[in-house]
């Protein structure tokens, strides 16, 4: 009996705390539910009407004739830049992920001198706005006749070349700017990851005879992962759904380069959004949020699973 | 404890108020006082001299009308967003004439004859109000127009070397492109650069109905005649390469808007002006688009201050405007009489742009043209840097054209 008492006022404190804890947490709630969820519904419920640039005040709602129009946007041309999106995704990813530790590790090194310097110069890329230095890339570096790069090469007695004229070479120059502007946030996190490690695993292991290498297998690498793992997670969506860096360096109206890479958002983008027809653009905006959705509910599972 | 209770309602305060802040900034501006005098807001998109003559002009205009000119970087999208609630929209914007058709359709346009009788706009050069016209009504009162200009650089290019057609352009192309150096450069898979290609060869991007013309024969024939040019020209060829080889002094002579010219004799560089070169092929002058700046009226607007609106318009009518922005800007005033002045008929760029506008063709100003920018973009690079077949390409680029055209529906 008087177990059951000291249960149902436990059960009360727990309830009253979780009020307690959504009330507290209303404001931003409501927030996000302004800023997030409701461009979505609102994106949902344009892709039903016929609003363009005929019918602008009078638009209403004509059901899915919309989504039956945007389904033919999802063609040969479709899939190749999905391929291509996600060739990009796992080739970022991986070089990323791979290069920012290594640069977090050297930052670790014990008795490594002007630690901080490094650290402010390796966060300034992050620093800058994105659209100045993917110009700046673009104009300053890759630029055939003026950039640095072909500078360089012509000093050397070579050919110029336009680097973003032909596909490989595009994806190529575009990686590199994507690295250049997402390692910083990346060797941050891992930085920090590797900071929070305790130093008597690595103790015992150099006792045991472990090498560098078996230290980073067993220890580092399974021991950062759960904390960089949220990280990496919404990093890998924001370079799936990267749309800046190869639609400024080679799609840009006016300043086309020849390449002709596609990600899904640089493709709807040419085959809908310059239509002005918001109708239809936003059907296809909410189809590919639904691939979105569907590709983080795998990924999730995925990542839960393994940690 | 009271402690940790003082904290949380502080917290909890704070939460509220910043929630508050935020929403607070989606909030509509009041309205602009009706009381006595009237206020007229400009939306533009100019520099600085165009909207000082402007602003002096209507000044005049107080106590009855007070008019504020507000530049917007942003100006068409803005447009979309407010266009037709009175309290957040202008009254009146300043932009080219290419985007009336869309918002023409949108239904945010008044008429301009609604406001000023038709017979007052024949002291406009036709091409203007060709120009200001979208399925038959006039929406714009036209300022000043600009087309894009042949330009050489004097230290290589003698009057006398300046190419009368287009071979001889080309002549001079395979001479003097060279070590580092370009006979002629110009933004030749931009589509506003590549249009007077195909207008001189009898092609166009869109017509006046609204049909794409890119496979047409006239059109496949520029492009492939364009290209051999092309080839002459560095690979990258966007607005800031072009520009600089030609301010550098590293191609000889371009094609390109009155707005370079200001830099360019800032850096020092003795630049000469010449009229388009003649294609060989047709007979006929490079023919560029026309841009004529012009002043759209909001619906809202002409419906609840017509007075002052007309008060406006009446002033920005005056030849002095015209005279005043081409002496401030090197602008080209779109009435005929200004062209009486000596003032304006001395000025070299502004003489070139009323010659090269007697070929010139305005820039459709359908909402179809809206899709036609990136895939005419599309072609042009697929022929000139990517080297596909003209027929092909063309006709891709024309299905696309339509397909997106009945996208737009």
């Amino acid at each position: 009996m008087k177990k059951q008492q000291h249960t149902d006022r436990e059960k009360k404190k727990i309830r009253r705390e979780t009020l307690s804890a959504y009330g507290q947490s209303l404001p931003s709630l409501l927030l996000i539910l302004l800023i997030v969820i409701f461009p979505i519904i609102y994106t949902g419920y344009i892709s039903l009407t016929n609003m363009n640039v005929y019918h602008w005040n009078n638009y209403e709602l004509i059901g899915l004739e919309n989504y039956k129009d945007a389904l033919l946007v999802f063609d040969n041309g479709f899939l190749t830049a999905l391929f291509v999106t996600i060739l990009w995704t796992i080739v970022n990813m991986v070089l990323q992920l791979v290069i920012a530790y290594g640069i977090a590790m050297l930052l670790n090194t014990k008795g490594l001198r002007l630690r901080n310097v490094y650290r402010t110069l390796l966060i300034f890329p992050w620093a800058m706005p994105g659209y100045v230095s993917i110009l700046l890339w673009k104009t300053g570096m890759y630029n055939s006749q003026f950039g640095l790069l072909n500078q360089w090469i012509q000093k050397l007695g070579g050919e110029p070349v336009r680097w973003l004229g032909s596909n490989v070479l595009a994806f190529i120059s575009c990686t590199v700017v994507n690295l250049w502007l997402a390692l910083p946030f990346m060797i941050t996190i891992i930085d920090g990851a590797l900071q929070s490690l305790d130093k008597s695993f690595y103790e015992s292991a150099v006792l045991d005879g472990a090498t560098w290498l078996e230290q980073t297998r067993y220890i580092t690498i399974p021991m950062i992962k759960p904390i960089i793992a949220p990280s990496v997670l919404i990093t890998t969506f924001t370079t799936f759904k990267q749309f800046d860096i190869i639609y400024l360096l080679t799609q840009q109206v006016g300043a086309k380069t020849g390449a002709d890479i596609h990600t899904i958002l640089t493709y709807a983008y040419e085959k809908a959004f310059i239509t002005n027809n918001y109708g239809y653009s936003s059907a296809i905006s909410i189809l590919i949020f639904g691939m979105l959705l569907v590709f983080s509910m795998l990924t999730s599972a995925k990542s839960r699973e393994e940690v | 404890m009271r402690r940790k209770g003082k904290s949380r309602a502080g917290a909890l305060a704070m939460a509220v108020s910043l929630t508050l802040g935020m929403l607070t900034g989606c909030g509509t501006q009041p309205a602009a006082e009706e009381s006595g005098e009237v206020t007229i807001t400009i939306w533009h998109d100019k520099e600085e001299a165009v909207t000082q003559v402007l602003e002096n002009a209507l000044s005049e205009l107080e106590p009855e009308a007070h008019v504020v000119l507000e530049k917007k970087s942003d100006l068409t999208e803005a447009l979309k967003m407010v266009g037709n609630d009175p309290k957040a929209a202008p009254d009146m914007y300043l932009f080219a004439h290419d985007k009336i058709g869309v918002y023409a359709e949108m239904g945010i346009l008044a008429p301009i004859t609604d406001i000023i009788p038709e017979e007052e706009l024949t002291a406009y050069m036709d091409n203007t109000i060709e120009a200001a016209t979208y399925k038959g009504t006039v929406y714009q009162l036209p300022l000043y127009y600009e087309t894009l200009l042949f330009m050489y650089n004097r230290l290589y290019m003698s009057d006398e070397e300046v190419p009368a057609t287009t071979e001889e352009l080309y002549a001079y192309m395979q001479e003097n492109t060279k070590g580092g150096h370009y006979g002629f450069v110009e933004q030749h898979s931009t589509p506003y650069y590549a249009a007077g290609w195909i207008n001189g060869f009898g092609g166009y991007l869109l017509n006046d109905q609204g049909e794409p013309g890119l496979n047409r024969p006239e059109t496949e024939e520029a492009l492939t005649y364009h290209k051999k040019f092309a080839d002459l020209m560095p690979g990258e060829t966007e607005y800031a390469t072009v520009n600089t080889l030609f301010k550098e002094g590293m191609a000889h002579a371009t094609i390109a808007g009155p707005w370079l010219i200001p830099t360019v004799r800032e850096s020092g560089m003795d630049v000469g002006i010449a009229p388009m070169p003649v294609i060989d092929e047709t007979g006929t002058p490079i023919s560029p688009y026309m841009g004529v700046q012009g002043i759209q009226v909001l619906k809202n607007a002409a419906e609840k201050k017509p007075e002052a609106v007309e008060k406006v318009l009446r002033a920005l009518m005056s030849d002095e405007i015209g005279t005043q922005l081409a002496k401030a800007s090197g602008c080209a005033p779109a009435r005929e009489s200004c062209y009486e002045q000596e003032s304006v008929t001395g000025d070299e760029v502004v003489m070139a742009m009323k010659e090269t506008a007697g070929n010139a063709v305005p820039m459709p100003n359908l909402p179809e043209m809206d899709v036609m920018w990136t895939v005419t973009g599309t072609l042009l690079t697929d022929v000139n840097m990517s080297g596909k077949d003209v027929a092909e390409s063309a006709d891709r680029a024309q299905a696309e054209a339509l397909q997106l055209i009945e996208n737009m529906k």
